[in-house]
């Protein structure tokens, strides 16, 4: 074991000199000046964005460097292996709060030290001790303007209604939100949904199951779906619905009866560089920061001061914008991680009969 | 340095056993690099809470239905891909295989397309191609043939159209080198002897070309067990494969012991069903010489099935019988050119993608630019994941060929009863799902450095990569006739020599599909890239998944296209230098 932390800290020295040279002509700060942080970001729209929003202002301002990977859509293997292994290759990644959970759990996570006090303007949901939010995302529906004209459905109850909107329709392939469209749909408050009432969720998917023609399984996929045509009705992530829409897709996003979550950055445990994170975490919740990458990720800023410096035509795509959240909840994760597995099983024992 | 160990024990002059040395390198490859990092993993399902042994995890596998009808669901289209590769398939390796070398060569060239075109982009092409609003469905409409679309893609028709393309060029490759290596002086002496044409095929040489078929079906059924992008994308709800379980334990739920539970479950029934196709299909004939598997499979299995190949020789006679001697010369060629066309159509639809002006994969594309292109040259991440996927996949080909080509020769050379064992240890890597050998992989890596190495991701390819180079060296070598090798050693060769001057150079069609199957199983991997990388040593699939899982764009139709420019090249290069 000793011997192999040789190795690691050998290539650590060899990056931190790599860093040193690269921030030498930068401003140093003397405490973490030459430091080099690897970043682990969900890749695709996000790298540009957060370079622009947060990376390129914080080099910038601290001297240090940020090196920006792409992780996973779920990257609690990897997170756990890094920890568990000693070999930070990450030194920050963004989670979402069912993996905040997961990790917690397992005491993988390092605390962030950012207090609300900290960082005024925060959503109280985006705050833990191990975790800091960037952006919030929601998990709602679109339909193609051009099929349903004059007749838009405008709730969950209208999705499940085949007769007066009739359209080829696709619902996601993971019982996470779809379990609460369907008791939505079936008439339960958006208040009172938890805990779901996992029967009731599963007559009412009952109804729905023959008119549904495609189980989508990832993001970019639901975006292909609504920009084909190939489908009417579809849910999906506010972001990847809003592409298509921007690629000039004629539909139309209905914000009724959303749920939303909360993805942000946590810093795997142990890491020998977790003050320098913490600096960058703390940096991230800068409202005039988080402004800049929702001109292209069309995700809400998890400080609500943002929208001081956001244009009013953007902000309406954008979830925490005052009048979407309004119509929409926080999903509940303690609800999810003490029965995901469970109703995951139940959910694909369903999909096959 | 095992084998010399070995070799110096006192048994060394039974030269039969001895071959099995040969085996030496790639088991000890084997047993560092994936039974023991696999092995850490799976012991996980019997460890409880507190590190005591326990069943608790197997008892709920037991206890829960879904499971089991998910297994059965990953059989049956594994099962039906690997038929489907193979039926589809002979015709056209039979095709291929009755050319000139040269011209074959270059027709390969054609069969290989969809090798080159990442899992992923192949996966897109089919949804525009049998989506419902998609090119098929348009096609159809348009004509009058349709009046509403058909139903392609998002049920079970879609996901085998899109694994048995992804497997019929594994399929024909491992059958085509068998092929040719069949004497065709024996259907010329049944043709004296009074045999008609469809005779002489069914009775002479289909059974002789049985050992490539076997091979072939092996090596489509086992890999597609594992398969978890192509009915995630093209399947609909029953369309749920056990990876795909086996992944959301991993990834998404974090129990890896119920992961080691499913991945076990996996690899059990697969082993079961590997046990169960050598006695129908005589497998065993691939591992050990051919008149052990003649003892084994009893002579009534052995006159039923010729009963049933003269049956098909009658019927195929029967049904020729109607169309002309010209006819009946069109029909092989016609059909090859079908099986080609279904092959390269979606790489077809690719290359206009990749020239659209629109920022989504469509087609039609609704305008031309080069701004993909020029997006890809001018990024500096996409150009070294390029050249890394290359450098990776080379050296993963030499590796996975020299290691699975010594084992293949061990097998065949060797009557010892550790045969058997040894030939399913060497395909194990095949059915265990990537993502266990991944993670199991990273917890060894991060012990040795070699996490986010060049060094790491070539070991790790070579582990998946050891069975194909294996199968496909075996089922050359299961007709090569050993008394070339006797005779040369005879007029005084070594060893060495022999191998290098005279066996070698025989099997040389199965050497280049191994190193092939290789070079691709490194060039297209994904799921080991993304966790020995953790990004920071970017192959290609890697970089295209992380373009690809949030925001589709035709950067990949643009990569795919220069993928497929700089193959093509390579290939016609290295067909040229061999002339």
């Amino acid at each position: 074991m000793t011997k192999q932390n040789n190795i690691s800290l050998t290539r650590r020295t060899v990056l931190l000199g790599a860093g040193a040279a690269l921030a030498a002509p930068a401003i140093l700060r003397p405490a973490y000046g030459s430091t080099t942080l690897t970043v682990a970001d969900p890749g695709g729209p996000f790298s540009p964005a957060f370079r622009k929003a947060f990376y390129a202002p914080f080099e910038k301002e601290t001297g240090m460097t940020i090196a920006n990977v792409a992780r996973e859509a779920e990257p609690t293997a990897q997170f756990k292996s890094i920890v568990e292994t000693g070999t930070f290759i990450w030194d920050v990644c963004t989670l979402t709060l069912s993996a905040r959970m997961i990790l917690e759990e397992q005491d993988l996570l390092e605390p962030t030290g950012v207090e609300a006090a900290d960082a005024p303007g925060m959503m109280k949901e985006a705050l833990f001790t191990n975790f800091v939010g960037t952006d919030v995302y929601s998990t709602i529906f679109a339909y193609r303007t051009d099929k349903l004209k004059e007749n838009a459905p405008k709730s969950w109850t209208d999705f499940w209604n085949v007769e007066a909107f009739p359209g080829r329709r696709a619902l996601r392939k993971n019982p996470i939100d779809t379990l609460e469209q369907a008791l939505l749909a079936d008439g339960v408050p958006l208040d009172d949904l938890y805990p779901l009432d996992l029967d009731r969720a599963f007559a009412s998917l009952d109804k729905i199951k023959p008119h549904i023609d495609v189980w989508w399984t990832g993001g970019a996929q639901s975006t292909q779906l609504l920009q084909s045509g190939e489908v009417d009705m579809i849910s999906g992530w506010n972001a990847r619905l809003q592409a298509a829409i921007d690629g000039g897709a004629p539909a139309e996003l209905v914000w009724n009866q959303g749920l939303y979550s909360v993805e942000g950055w946590g810093i795997p445990k142990g890491n020998p560089k977790a003050d320098a994170a913490r600096e960058f975490v703390k940096f991230c919740t800068r409202p005039e920061q988080q402004a800049l990458y929702t001109s292209e990720l069309a995700y809400g800023p998890t400080n609500q001061k943002a929208y001081d410096s956001i244009d009013a035509e953007r902000a309406k795509v954008l979830p925490t914008a005052p009048a979407n959240i309004s119509q929409m909840r926080l999903a509940s994760e303690d609800w999810w991680s003490e029965n995901r597995a469970d109703v995951t099983e139940r959910f694909n024992a369903w999909l096959l009969i | 340095m095992t084998a010399a160990g070995l070799s110096a024990s006192p048994r060394t002059f039974r030269l039969r056993a001895n071959a099995l040395w040969l085996a030496a390198p790639a088991i000890a490859f084997l047993v560092v690099f994936f039974l023991i990092p696999v092995g850490r993993l799976l012991f996980l399902s019997i460890q409880g809470d507190t590190g005591s042994l326990t069943a608790e995890h197997y008892d709920r596998l037991l206890h829960t239905e879904v499971y089991w009808r998910i297994l059965i669901i990953t059989f049956r289209i594994a099962g039906l891909t690997a038929f489907f590769s193979l039926l589809l398939g002979y015709p056209l390796a039979y095709w291929l295989s009755q050319l000139k070398e040269q011209r074959r060569n270059q027709m390969l060239l054609l069969v290989l397309v969809p090798f080159w075109t990442s899992y992923l982009v192949k996966a897109f092409a089919w949804m525009l191609l049998l989506g419902n609003q998609g090119v098929l469905n348009r096609l159809l409409g348009g004509a009058g043939i349709t009046d509403s679309p058909l139903p392609l893609m998002y049920n079970e028709f879609g996901v085998i159209v899109g694994m048995v393309h992804a497997m019929m060029p594994l399929a024909v490759l491992t059958m085509m080198p068998v092929m040719s290596g069949i004497d065709t002086r024996l259907s010329q002496a049944a043709g004296t002897l009074g045999a008609n044409g469809a005779h002489r095929f069914w009775m002479v040489y289909f059974p002789l070309s049985i050992p490539g078929m076997a091979a072939g079906g092996l090596l489509t059924f086992i890999t597609s067990l594992g398969f978890f992008i192509v009915p995630a994308f093209l399947g609909g709800r029953q369309q749920t494969m056990l990876a795909q379980l086996i992944i959301i334990q991993v990834q998404e739920l974090v129990n890896w012991a119920f992961a080691g539970v499913l991945a076990t479950m996996l690899l059990v029934s697969a082993l079961i069903a590997c046990w169960i196709y050598n006695h129908l299909f005589g497998l065993a004939s691939l591992s050990a010489g051919s008149s052990t598997a003649d003892k084994t499979s009893s002579a009534w299995t052995r006159r039923f099935g010729f009963a049933l190949l003269e049956k098909l020789a009658w019927i195929t006679s029967a049904v020729t019988g109607r169309f002309s001697q010209g006819g009946r010369g069109k029909i092989l060629p016609g059909y090859v050119a079908l099986i080609v066309f279904f092959l390269v159509a979606p790489t077809l639809m690719v290359i206009p993608i990749a020239f659209t002006s629109s920022d989504f994969l469509e087609f039609p594309p609704p305008g031309y630019s080069t701004r993909w292109f020029s997006l890809y040259f001018n990024s500096p991440i996409w150009i070294s994941a390029t050249v890394r996927s290359f450098g990776v996949a080379f050296a993963t080909a030499i590796a996975a060929t020299a290691i699975g080509g010594l084992a293949a020769l061990a097998i065949a050379r060797s009557r010892s009863r550790f045969g058997g064992v040894v030939f399913a240890f060497m395909l194990a890597p095949m059915i265990v799902p990537r993502i266990v050998i991944a993670v199991g992989l990273f917890y060894l890596f991060a012990q040795m450095g070699l996490v986010a190495t060049n060094l790491g991701l070539v070991i790790g390819h070579t582990v998946l990569s050891i069975p194909f180079t294996f199968v496909a060296i075996a089922a050359v070598l299961k007709g090569y006739d050993w008394r070339l090798d006797q005779a040369a050693a005879s007029l005084g060769a070594g060893r060495f020599q022999v191998l290098r001057l005279i066996t070698v150079p025989l099997i040389r069609g199965g050497v280049i599909s191994a190193f092939l199957f290789a070079f691709v199983t490194s060039f297209d991997e994904l799921t080991i890239a993304i966790f020995v990388s953790g990004g920071l040593k970017s192959t290609l699939p890697k970089q295209m998944w992380d373009d690809m899982i949030l925001q589709l764009n035709p950067t990949l139709a643009a990569v795919s296209v220069v993928v497929l420019v700089i193959v093509t090249a390579i290939l016609l290069v290295a067909d040229r230098l061999r002339r």
